[in-house]
């Protein structure tokens, strides 16, 4: 099992370097073809290893494999090691799975651009770092692929480096991440300072008693957490980045913005629950921000224009909800949404690349329309995603989320509050939701699509259209592993590795979906009456209260505020140091210095008369004087 | 083993060296300053000979030999860019030569 688990790891970064030295010995689609199959060797591998794992009692899942001592310094020893149990594999499978679908989608839909090797080789090495995140036996090694996630999230927002707002996405990804990964090594260094080990087992062994219950230490090393964790999975207020990090291919979106990376938070806070435990006021902000989260972000989806963007704030809300579940201790419900949100969300991405392929790389909804006779496949994919978002049972977001309410009602006081937060998320997402899909697919055809819609043989080619097909069907059936009342597979899988906090009882169950499924269908009726057949309310809506529009549409000026706050006083910082700083001491200097030096030269040069005569006479004067100097010492 | 002394043979070479040096340094003819390296060269050899004497051991003439193996080396080298300098109707004046000129 640990050989499959290493293979896992290892398939994807074998198709980089095979990517990259092939080169151009290889076409472009075998590159493509390379990644993926090299993801399919890693979902293969890492189903033999939730086998092997499912034939185990579940208190010897865990199992740590060394290949060798990393770095060592003093006591500390830090292993190149892989930690294989029931969290790591149900996330193995996650990435794996739903990679190698995106990235057989990305044959398709990147055919024709012109770095179509490099776009490949940057997304196999996603999928390797994302597998080393999940995987790492340590906290150095996560924090590893914690990073490398970063760099190939940044490498592929920008890939289309051509068009500016791409670069400034990409930096702004790059830089809002590296905050997030300060914060980690903060509590890095502080569990090296007080326990001396990093490995999993080691620390959550010894934190409890080295750390202390809500001890300062305790609650920085769990807020350092949290600040990672917030910042890789866009919660407020380190979310900016991801809105602006669609301008990458779609793909990219649905794999790394949508399905994987961005939950890479709600894995780390059910990774390392024992230190979030420890500073239980600390998991609750992490609810806490989960919950203002999908509020607001549902909010600012309502009056986007971009189709991509309105999927990316969907996103950030629905992590929202998977931070919440994690944040009130619920490990296994976030867990279990986050894995059917990787499903729905990215067939609504990848259903939304077949629409954007076909329509001349057009992303403005306000240009589309009447799209559901001229594409019934897409058409019927983005109902499967929509219904799924907004958690219409049996849909597989329809367990997920209900879960997550039943047990935000089980906990204390801040439960119900959180839960009424949760409840008004679930009707604004299925607003949003239908909003986007009556505006993108119902009516007339607009004008944009009579005159730009090009469609092939079939809507897309086949390699897009399986993968939507086979994530519609997991978005369909993906929430039937778990049931109320019936069955628990999520939870039994992941409750030995990290325990609820509380256990909601069966009214429990029953009242939370009835109440979301009757606010989800209340949502979907106001989203048909508003934008599902020819109406003027929104305009009226827009015209009667323009300053929550506007404030909507600049997205609570979140941007504004850091470019005033931050990114301009750098700038200006950056030009002032130029000024003052840079051009007087450093440019001057080192243009004094060379004056100087030319100075001297052209004084040196004068003994260069040319003359033959001159030069034999300084030689001999020269050694004359030695000769002298010489006896004359003696 | 008679003759001068080892003191009359360096006094001879120093003059010679003097003589080879105030010819390098005064005229301008490359022909003759050529001749003056010569005697310089030959001034050393006498030195190292007469030492070679002085001390009964080898080392100084197989060291002469070597000197004169140079010796010709040079001449055919500055020999040969001599009758290249007239070949191309150069005056024939070391002073006339500055093209180094710093």
């Amino acid at each position: 099992m640990i050989t499959a688990a290493w293979i896992a790891l290892l398939a994807p970064a074998v198709a980089v370097l095979l990517i990259g030295v092939l080169h151009k010995a290889i076409s472009r689609a075998q590159a493509g073809w390379i990644a993926s199959l090299a993801t399919l060797v890693s979902f293969a591998a890492s189903l033999v290893a939730f086998v092997t794992l499912l034939g185990e009692s579940p208190e010897e899942r865990g199992r740590m494999s060394t290949i060798y001592t990393w770095l060592s310094a003093g006591d500390l020893q830090i292993g190149m090691e892989i930690f294989i149990d029931p969290l790591s594999v149900f996330m193995m499978m996650i990435i794996s799975g739903v990679g190698f679908l995106i990235l057989a989608y990305a044959v398709g839909y990147m055919h024709g651009d012109t770095e179509e090797r490099r776009y490949h080789a940057y997304k196999a090495l996603f999928v390797f770092s994302m597998l080393l995140l999940v995987m790492a036996g340590n906290l150095v090694l996560l924090l590893a692929g914690w990073g490398m996630v970063g760099l190939s999230s940044y490498l592929l927002i920008n890939y289309w480096h051509q068009r500016r707002e791409a670069v400034a996405a990409g930096k702004k990804a790059f830089v809002v991440n590296a905050f997030g990964d300060v914060t980690f090594m903060v509590s890095i260094f502080l569990l090296i300072q007080h326990l001396g080990v990093v490995d999993f087992p080691g620390v959550f062994a010894g934190a409890p008693a080295a750390l202390g219950q809500s001890t300062t230490v305790s609650v920085i090393v769990a807020l350092g957490l949290l600040g990672a964790a917030a910042a890789k999975s866009a919660q407020i207020p380190l979310h900016t980045w991801l809105p602006d990090a669609m301008e990458g291919p779609t793909p990219v979106s649905a794999l790394i913005h949508a399905a994987t990376m961005v939950t890479a938070g709600v894995y780390l806070i059910a990774r390392t629950h024992v230190l979030f435990e420890l500073a239980p006021a600390v998991l609750h902000t992490a609810a806490v921000l989960g919950g203002i989260t999908l509020l607001v972000a549902g909010v600012i989806a309502l009056v986007q224009t971009d189709i991509k963007r309105v999927i990316a704030y969907s996103t950030m809300s629905q992590i929202g909800y998977m931070f919440l579940a994690a944040g009130l201790g619920a490990y296994a419900a976030g867990m279990f949404h986050l894995m059917t949100h990787a499903f729905f969300k990215a067939l609504l991405f990848l259903a939304a690349g077949v629409l954007i392929h076909a329509l001349a790389d057009e992303q403005d909804i306000r240009k589309m329309g009447g799209l559901a006779s001229s594409m019934p496949w897409t058409y019927k994919a983005f109902i499967v995603g929509a219904l799924a978002l907004a958690g219409f049972p049996p849909l597989s977001g329809f367990f997920s989320k209900d879960l997550i309410l039943a047990h935000s009602l089980a906990e204390g006081v801040i439960g119900p509050i959180l839960m009424v937060i949760a409840l008004t998320g679930a009707f604004l997402t299925a607003v949003y939701t239908f909003r986007l899909l009556f505006i993108v697919f119902k009516g007339e055809p607009s004008e944009y699509v009579r005159e730009k819609f090009h469609k092939e043989r079939f809507e897309g080619p086949l390699t897009m259209m399986i993968p939507v097909g086979a994530l519609a069907v997991l978005a369909i059936v993906g929430g039937l592993i778990q049931i109320p009342g019936a069955w628990h597979a999520v939870d039994d899988w992941i409750e030995p590795v990290a325990e609820s906090l509380q256990h909601p009882d069966t009214w429990m169950e029953v009242i939370s979906p009835i109440l979301a499924v009757v606010l989800a269908g209340a949502g979907t009726v106001i989203a048909w009456r508003l934008w599902g057949r020819p109406s003027n309310v929104p305009a009226k809506l827009r015209a009667r209260h323009p300053r929550i529009a506007a404030t909507l549409e600049h997205k609570f000026y979140f941007d504004e505020i850091y470019d005033r706050a931050l990114s301009v006083p750098t700038q200006q910082l950056a030009v002032g140091l130029r000024r003052f700083i840079e051009a007087p001491l450093i440019l001057g200097s080192s243009g004094e210095l060379g004056h100087s030096v030319r100075g001297l030269g052209r004084l040196v040069a004068r003994v260069q008369t040319g003359l033959l005569r001159s030069y034999a006479l300084l030689i001999a004067g020269s050694l004359l004087l030695i000769a002298i100097v010489f006896l004359s010492v003696r | 083993m008679s003759g001068p002394g080892i003191v009359a043979y360096l006094a001879l070479s120093t003059l010679l060296f003097g003589i080879g040096i105030a010819g390098v340094l005064l005229r301008r003819s490359p022909l003759i300053v050529m001749l003056a390296l010569e005697i310089m060269l030959n001034a050393s050899n006498l030195a190292l000979i007469a030492f070679s004497r002085h001390w009964a051991d080898g080392d100084g003439q197989i060291f002469a030999l070597t000197v004169m193996v140079v010796a010709a080396s040079e001449a055919v080298v500055g020999l040969g860019l001599i009758v290249a300098m007239s070949r191309r109707k150069l005056q024939l004046d070391v002073d006339k030569m500055t093209n180094l000129k710093g």
